[in-house]
C-alpha cells in the first residue's frame, strides 16, 4: 500500500493515467444508472442532433444518446480490454514459462512458434483470424489475445530463465520442492513485476486493436456498443456532425492513455536502474 | 546518373510549374474523373458477372444491339441494330444492323461479329447460362442481318440482349489478345480503353470516330477509392467528378445526401429503381416458429415501414409491398391492399394464436455488412423487440452470407435484388421458382407444383397483357404465403459535381453512359 | 559478415515454415466458398462444384498444400480467384506503393522521433520533457482511423492544403517504371506530378509515422538517461569534454542501437496499421489489397499477402542486426 502511494508521488503521470481510468470506470459502470436513457432505444425524430442539455454529446445517427453509448460501449470495451490481456497473460504466461524453465527442445519449439506469430503484423493475424472465426465480439477478442501472448511468452520465458538460476530457486530443487511448486512461488512471484507492466501496457494494444477490428466491421455486431464499432457506425457522418466520431474516438484514446500513462511510470519503477535515479 | 540529371531539371523547372497546371486546367475541363470502389473485375463481355464497375466500362467501350431509351427506360431502342422484328410464336428475332461501323480497332462491325460475340458468351460466360442457353441459333443472313433463334418463346430477350454480357466484341481483338482480351477490350464504343492500373485507376479516351457522333469528353478516369468517406470527401474538395453508383451493398447515407444537396457544388441526382430489400424467412425450413404462415405475418405486421423509410432513409428509398416494385408494368395493384400494415398488436395477436410466446424465441437476424445494412437490421430489430421478440443481429461478410443461405442456415435474414433487365422475370422466376430454392438469392420457396407452374407460364407467355394478367395472379399467390416482410426500395443515386453535365441514370442495367456528358 | 548473414537466413527456414503452415490453415477456416463468391446468383450446385473441380478445391486440404508448396518452390503464388490473375504479379504491383507509404514512414519517424528524444533527455525532468512526453503517449494511443480521419479533414477539406487521398493528381498520368511515384515522374521529367506525388505523400505518412516516432521519442529519452548515467559519461565529462560532446557523441550512439531494435520490432506494427491507412487514404498498397482479399474470400491473395508480410518483416530484422554490425564493432567481431 505505502508502495503505491510511493509510486503515484513519484510519477504525476500515472496519477494523471490512474484518475482518468478512474473517471472512464465511474462514467461505465456508474453511469448507465444515473443516465435517463438506454443505449438502443431508438428516437430517429431527433437523430444527430448537437450537444445540448438534454443530449451532452449529442446524439447519433439513430437518435442515441451518445453520453449513454459511450458509458455502455466503455464496459464492453474496458472489459474487453481486461478479457483480452486476461487471455493472453494466461497462454503467454504459460508457454513462456514451460519454454524457459523446460529448456531444451520444447523452448526451441515454442519459441519459434512465438516468432512466427511475431512476424505477422499483429494486425494482420488478428483480422485473418477473426474472419476465420466468424465477426464477434468474442472471436474478435480472442483473435487479439492470440497476437499479443507472445509478448508474454517472452518475457514470462526471459524470467523463468534468469531467476531459474537464482540461488534460492537452486536451493528449492535441491531441498525437492516440485517442478509446479517452484513455477508459482518463485519464478511466477518474482517476475509480477515486468508482467505487470507488460499488461498494463498490452491493454491499450488490446483496446486499440479490438476497436480497429470493430471499425473494419469484424468485432461487436449492431446494436451493442463498443466505442470502436461505435467510430465506424458512424463515420459517415464525420462531416455533417463530427461529435458522433470525436465521442467515442476521444473514449478510446482517453482509456488507452491512461493505461499507457500507468505502464509507462511502471515500466520506469520496476527498471532498478532508473528506480535508484528517482531515489 | 540519369535521375540526378532530373533533380537539376527539376530545380529548373519549378518557376515553369506555374504554366504547367494552366496547361492542364484545359485538359481538367474535358477529363472526368469517376470515384468507384474497387477495381474492375471482368472488363470484356464473355466472363462480366455483373459486376457493377466492370460492367459500367463495358457499357462505354462497347455497344450492345439494342439498350433501354432514357429517360423513363419503359422501350427499348437500337444500338448496333437499326431494327428488328419478333416472329408470332415469340422464338424468331430478325436484326437489321447499322451498317458502316467501325470497332475501335479499324476492322468493320458486321453480323458475323454479332454471332462471334454472343456465341462467344454463351460459350464462356456461365453467369448467362440461364438465358442465353435458350439460344438454340444464330444465322448470318447477310453482312447486315442476323436471326436469333430461341429454344422455347422467351419475352424478356431483348432486355437480355442490353446487358453488358450481350454487348459486341471485335472478334479479330479477341482473336489476337487471347485470353487477355480483357486487359486489352476492343469494342465500337464511345470511349476507347488506354490504360489500368491495380488498384489505382482506369483510363478510357473518347473514340472521334464514334458512330452516335464523337462524344464531348476527351478522357474517363474511373479513380479507385474504396472507403465511402472518403469518397465523399473527394467529391466535395473537387477530386472526383461523379461518385458511381453503389449497386446492392454500398452505404449511401441519408444525412449525406441532405448535407451534400446543400452544398451548390454538387447535384444529387435520383431515380427510383426497381431494386427490393426485404426480411426474408428461410421458406424451405419445416419445423421452427417461423414454418406457421401466423408467425411470419405477425413479423412482416411488426415492422414499422414508413418509419424506417423516413429514420434510415430520409426519403432516399421508396416503400415496396411486395414481390415487384410498384414502377413495374406488372406490379398488381391489389398487392398494396394485401401486403401487411404496421400493426404491433395485430403482430402480438398473431403471436398469441400460434401459439408462441415471443420472449421464447431467440432469432439471429443475419444481414450484410456496411453502416447501411447494420441501419436497417437495428431499425428491424428495435421493431422486434417492441412485440417481445429478442432478436441479435449478425453482419456477415458477402461470401459467407451467401453460403449461409444457399445452405439454408438461417431463419430470417436481410436480403435483396438488383434486377438489371426491366422485366418482372427478373425479381419472380429466381426468386420463388422452387427449384432453384438453393441457389443464392432466392426465397427458398419449398416446392409448390401450382405456383412453379404458373411462373413459368408468366415468364414464356409471348403476349403480353395475358402475361401481365399472369403475374398478377402470381403476385396474390406470393403475397399469400408471406415468404417475407418487403422492407423498402432505395432510389438509384448518383453524386455528381455541378457542372457536370448531360448525365441520365440508368436503371436497368444501373450502369452510367457517359456519351452524353460534358463538363461544363 | 557473410557467415552470419548466411546463419540467420537458415534460421529463418522454421520460422518461415510455421508460417506457411499458419496462413494455410487460418485461410481454410475462414467461412464461405470462393466458388460460390465468384459465380454470383442463381449459380447451380452443378456449377459451384465444377468450378471448385476446376480450382482443385475439392482435392484434400493435405494436397492441397503440397500443390501450394511445390508451386511456391516454382515461384508460384498462385492465380488470384478474383482476377485470374498471377497473385505474385499483383503484390508486385502493389508491392512499391506499401514500401514508399513504409519506408518513408520510418525516415520520418527516426528524424523526428530521435531528436526529439534526445532534447527530452537533455531536459530531462523540464516542462518540454513532460509534455514531450504526454504528446508521445497520445501519439501511440491515438487509434490510427481516427487521425487519419482528422487530418483528412483538417488539411483537405477545410483548408485544402492537401489532396483527401490517391497516389497522384487524377489528371496526372506517370508510366510506371519502378512503381515508386516521385521516383517514375522524375524519370519521366514531369516535376507536376512529382509535386502532386509528395502532396498525396505527406498525410498518410504522418499518420504511420506518428505511432513509431511517439514511440522513438520516448525510448530514446529513457536509454539517453541511462546511458549518460554510465560511468564511462560522467569519465568524459569529467575530463573536461563540452557537454553537448559527451551528449552527441556517446550518448547519442550509445543509445541508437537499442532504438534500431525498437524500429525493427515496432515496424510489423506499423505494416498491420497501413491496412486502415491504405484504406482511408485510397493507397494502392498490398495491406489494402489483402483486407479486400479477405473480404472476397481470395485463398490463394490471403496466403501470398501474408507472407509477404512476414517476409518484409524478417527482412527488416536482418537489417537490423546488419546494421548492429556496422554501428557496434564488438558485434561485428562476434558475427564474422
Amino acid at each position: 500500500m505505502t508502495e503505491t502511494i510511493l509510486f503515484f508521488r513519484h510519477n504525476r503521470l500515472a496519477l494523471v493515467g490512474a484518475l482518468i481510468l478512474a473517471a472512464l470506470l465511474l462514467l461505465a459502470f456508474v453511469g448507465p444508472f444515473v443516465s435517463p436513457y438506454t443505449p438502443t432505444k431508438l428516437d430517429i425524430l431527433h437523430k444527430l442532433e448537437g450537444p445540448s442539455a438534454a443530449h451532452w454529446l449529442g446524439t447519433d445517427s439513430f437518435g442515441r444518446d451518445i453520453l449513454t453509448r459511450i458509458m455502455y460501449g466503455g464496459r464492453a470495451t474496458l472489459a474487453i480490454g481486461l478479457g483480452v490481456v486476461g487471455l493472453a497473460f494466461v497462454i503467454g504466461v504459460f508457454f513462456g514459462t514451460l519454454a524457459g524453465y523446460v529448456g531444451g527442445w520444447t523452448d526451441t519449439v515454442i519459441m519459434r512458434i512465438v516468432d512466427a506469430i511475431l512476424s505477422f503484423p499483429a494486425l494482420v493475424l488478428a483480422i485473418a483470424l477473426a474472419a476465420a472465426f466468424g465477426p464477434s465480439l468474442q472471436n474478435a477478442m480472442l483473435a487479439v489475445a492470440i497476437t499479443l501472448a507472445p509478448q508474454f511468452a517472452r518475457v514470462a520465458r526471459g524470467q523463468a530463465l534468469a531467476i531459474s538460476v537464482k540461488p534460492y530457486v537452486e536451493a528449492a530443487v535441491s531441498l525437492g520442492l516440485s517442478s509446479r511448486r517452484i513455477l508459482l512461488r518463485y519464478i511466477f512471484a518474482n517476475g509480477i513485476g515486468p508482467l505487470l507492466v507488460q499488461s498494463t501496457l498490452a491493454l491499450g494494444s488490446a483496446i486499440l486493436q479490438t476497436a480497429s477490428l470493430g471499425f473494419l466491421g469484424l468485432g461487436a455486431q449492431p446494436p451493442l456498443s463498443e466505442w470502436g464499432a461505435d467510430v465506424a457506425l458512424n463515420l459517415q457522418y464525420a462531416r455533417s456532425a463530427i461529435w458522433v466520431v470525436l465521442a467515442p474516438g476521444g473514449a478510446i484514446l482517453l482509456a488507452v492513455l491512461s493505461f499507457n500513462l500507468i505502464g509507462d511510470s511502471l515500466a520506469d519503477w520496476f527498471n532498478p536502474r532508473r528506480r535508484t535515479q528517482i531515489n | 546518373m540519369t535521375v540526378w540529371k532530373q533533380f537539376a531539371t527539376l530545380g529548373l523547372m519549378v518557376p515553369l510549374l506555374a504554366g504547367a497546371i494552366d496547361a492542364q486546367a484545359q485538359d481538367q475541363s474535358k477529363t472526368l474523373v469517376v470515384a468507384v470502389p474497387s477495381d474492375p473485375v471482368a472488363l470484356e463481355p464473355g466472363t462480366n458477372k455483373a459486376e457493377p464497375i466492370g460492367s459500367e466500362i463495358i457499357l462505354n467501350v462497347f455497344d450492345t444491339l439494342v439498350a433501354w431509351t432514357a429517360p423513363d427506360f419503359t422501350k427499348v431502342e437500337g444500338r448496333l441494330a437499326d431494327t428488328w422484328t419478333v416472329s408470332a410464336d415469340g422464338k424468331e428475332f430478325d436484326f437489321k444492323l447499322r451498317p458502316g461501323v467501325k470497332f475501335h480497332d479499324g476492322t468493320d462491325f458486321d453480323a458475323a461479329a454479332v454471332k462471334f460475340s454472343l456465341e462467344r458468351t454463351k460459350k464462356s460466360n456461365s453467369y448467362v447460362q440461364a438465358t442465353f442457353g435458350l439460344i438454340s441459333d444464330i444465322a448470318v443472313v447477310s453482312p447486315t442481318e442476323v436471326k436469333i433463334s430461341l429454344a422455347q418463346p422467351y419475352p424478356a430477350f431483348l432486355s437480355i440482349l442490353a446487358q453488358p454480357q450481350a454487348a459486341i466484341v471485335s472478334p479479330a481483338a479477341v482473336q489476337k489478345f487471347g485470353d487477355s482480351f480483357a486487359k486489352n477490350p476492343v469494342g465500337t464504343g464511345p470511349f476507347v480503353f488506354k490504360s489500368a492500373q491495380a488498384d489505382t485507376n482506369v483510363i478510357l479516351d473518347a473514340n472521334p470516330s464514334y458512330f452516335r457522333g464523337a462524344p464531348k469528353l476527351s478522357r474517363i478516369v474511373y479513380r479507385v477509392i474504396p472507403d465511402a468517406s472518403t469518397r465523399r470527401l473527394e467529391l466535395e474538395n473537387g477530386g472526383v467528378d461523379v461518385v458511381q453508383q453503389q449497386g446492392q451493398l454500398s452505404a449511401i447515407a441519408a444525412e449525406d445526401i441532405a448535407s451534400l444537396k446543400k452544398n451548390k457544388d454538387v447535384q444529387v441526382l435520383e431515380a427510383s429503381s426497381q431494386i427490393i430489400r426485404q426480411l426474408e424467412f428461410n421458406n424451405s425450413k419445416k419445423d421452427g416458429p417461423f414454418a406457421d404462415v401466423r408467425v411470419r405475418k405477425a413479423i412482416a405486421s411488426a415492422i414499422d415501414y414508413d418509419g424506417l423509410l423516413a429514420g434510415v432513409f430520409g426519403g432516399t428509398a421508396e416503400r415496396v409491398y411486395g414481390p415487384l416494385t410498384t414502377n413495374s408494368w406488372a406490379f398488381d395493384p391489389k398487392v398494396k391492399e394485401l401486403a401487411p400494415k404496421y400493426d404491433p398488436d395485430l403482430a402480438k395477436k398473431l403471436l398469441q394464436e400460434a401459439g408462441v410466446d415471443p420472449t421464447s424465441l431467440s432469432i439471429k437476424l443475419y444481414s450484410f455488412q456496411g453502416p447501411l445494412w447494420g441501419a436497417v437490421a437495428t431499425f428491424v430489430q428495435a421493431n422486434l423487440a417492441d412485440i417481445g421478440i429478442n432478436a441479435t443481429i449478425e453482419q456477415t461478410e458477402f461470401p459467407a452470407y451467401r453460403t449461409l443461405q444457399t445452405a439454408g442456415q438461417f431463419d430470417v435474414a436481410l436480403d435483396g435484388r438488383q434486377p438489371w433487365y426491366n422485366d418482372p422475370d427478373a425479381h419472380i422466376t429466381i426468386g420463388y421458382l422452387s427449384s432453384l430454392a438453393n441457389t443464392a438469392m432466392t426465397f427458398r420457396m419449398p416446392e409448390d407444383k401450382d405456383l412453379d407452374a404458373l411462373i413459368l407460364k408468366a415468364q414464356q407467355t409471348a403476349d403480353m397483357e395475358t402475361r401481365k394478367k399472369l403475374y398478377f395472379t402470381v403476385q396474390e399467390e406470393i403475397m399469400k404465403r408471406v415468404p417475407g416482410a418487403y422492407l423498402f426500395s432505395p432510389k438509384l443515386i448518383v453524386y455528381a459535381r455541378s457542372n457536370v453535365k448531360g448525365l441520365v441514370i440508368n436503371s436497368a442495367p444501373p450502369l452510367n453512359e457517359y456519351w452524353s456528358v460534358s463538363k461544363g | 559478415m557473410l557467415n552470419f548473414l548466411l546463419r540467420r537466413l537458415i534460421g529463418l527456414i522454421p520460422v518461415l515454415s510455421i508460417v506457411l503452415v499458419i496462413a494455410f490453415s487460418l485461410v481454410r477456416l475462414i467461412p464461405g466458398d470462393p466458388a460460390v463468391t465468384l459465380l454470383g446468383p442463381g449459380a447451380t450446385s452443378e456449377q459451384i462444384a465444377a468450378l471448385r473441380a476446376q480450382l482443385h478445391l475439392d482435392r484434400p486440404v493435405f494436397l492441397q498444400f503440397t500443390d501450394y508448396l511445390v508451386g511456391l518452390a516454382h515461384g508460384d503464388l498462385g492465380l488470384s480467384l478474383k482476377s485470374g490473375e498471377p497473385v505474385l504479379r499483383e503484390i508486385l504491383a502493389r508491392l512499391p506503393a506499401t514500401i514508399e507509404l513504409s519506408v518513408l514512414a520510418v525516415l520520418v519517424a527516426i528524424l523526428v522521433g530521435i531528436p526529439l528524444g534526445v532534447l527530452s533527455a537533455v531536459k530531462a525532468n523540464t516542462l518540454f520533457d513532460h509534455t514531450l512526453r504526454v504528446v508521445s503517449l497520445m501519439g501511440v494511443s491515438m487509434p490510427a482511423f481516427l487521425l487519419a480521419l482528422v487530418l483528412q479533414l483538417i488539411f483537405a477539406t477545410h483548408l485544402g492544403w492537401l489532396p483527401v487521398s490517391g497516389r497522384l493528381d487524377a489528371y496526372l498520368t506517370v508510366e510506371p517504371i519502378t512503381g515508386f511515384i516521385i521516383l517514375d515522374s522524375l524519370i519521366a521529367g514531369n516535376p507536376a506530378a512529382a509535386l502532386s506525388g509528395l502532396a498525396h505523400l505527406v498525410l498518410p505518412v504522418t499518420v504511420l509515422a506518428l505511432f513509431l516516432a511517439a514511440t522513438l521519442a520516448r525510448f530514446v529519452r529513457n536509454t539517453m538517461l541511462e546511458v549518460m548515467g554510465e560511468d564511462f559519461i560522467r569519465t568524459a565529462t569529467a575530463k573536461g569534454l563540452h557537454r553537448h560532446q559527451v551528449v552527441l557523441k556517446h550518448g547519442l550512439l550509445n543509445s541508437l542501437m537499442p532504438a534500431l531494435t525498437v524500429i525493427g520490432l515496432k515496424f510489423a506494427e506499423m505494416l498491420g496499421g497501413a491496412i486502415l491507412t491504405e484504406t482511408v487514404f485510397s493507397w494502392p498498397g498490398i495491406g489494402r489489397y489483402m483486407f479486400e482479399a479477405i473480404k472476397n474470400r481470395d485463398y490463394p491473395v490471403i496466403q501470398g499477402t501474408t507472407l509477404v508480410f512476414a517476409l518484409l518483416f524478417v527482412t527488416t530484422s536482418i537489417i537490423v542486426d546488419l546494421l548492429y554490425g556496422v554501428l557496434d564493432p564488438r558485434i561485428r567481431r562476434r558475427m564474422d
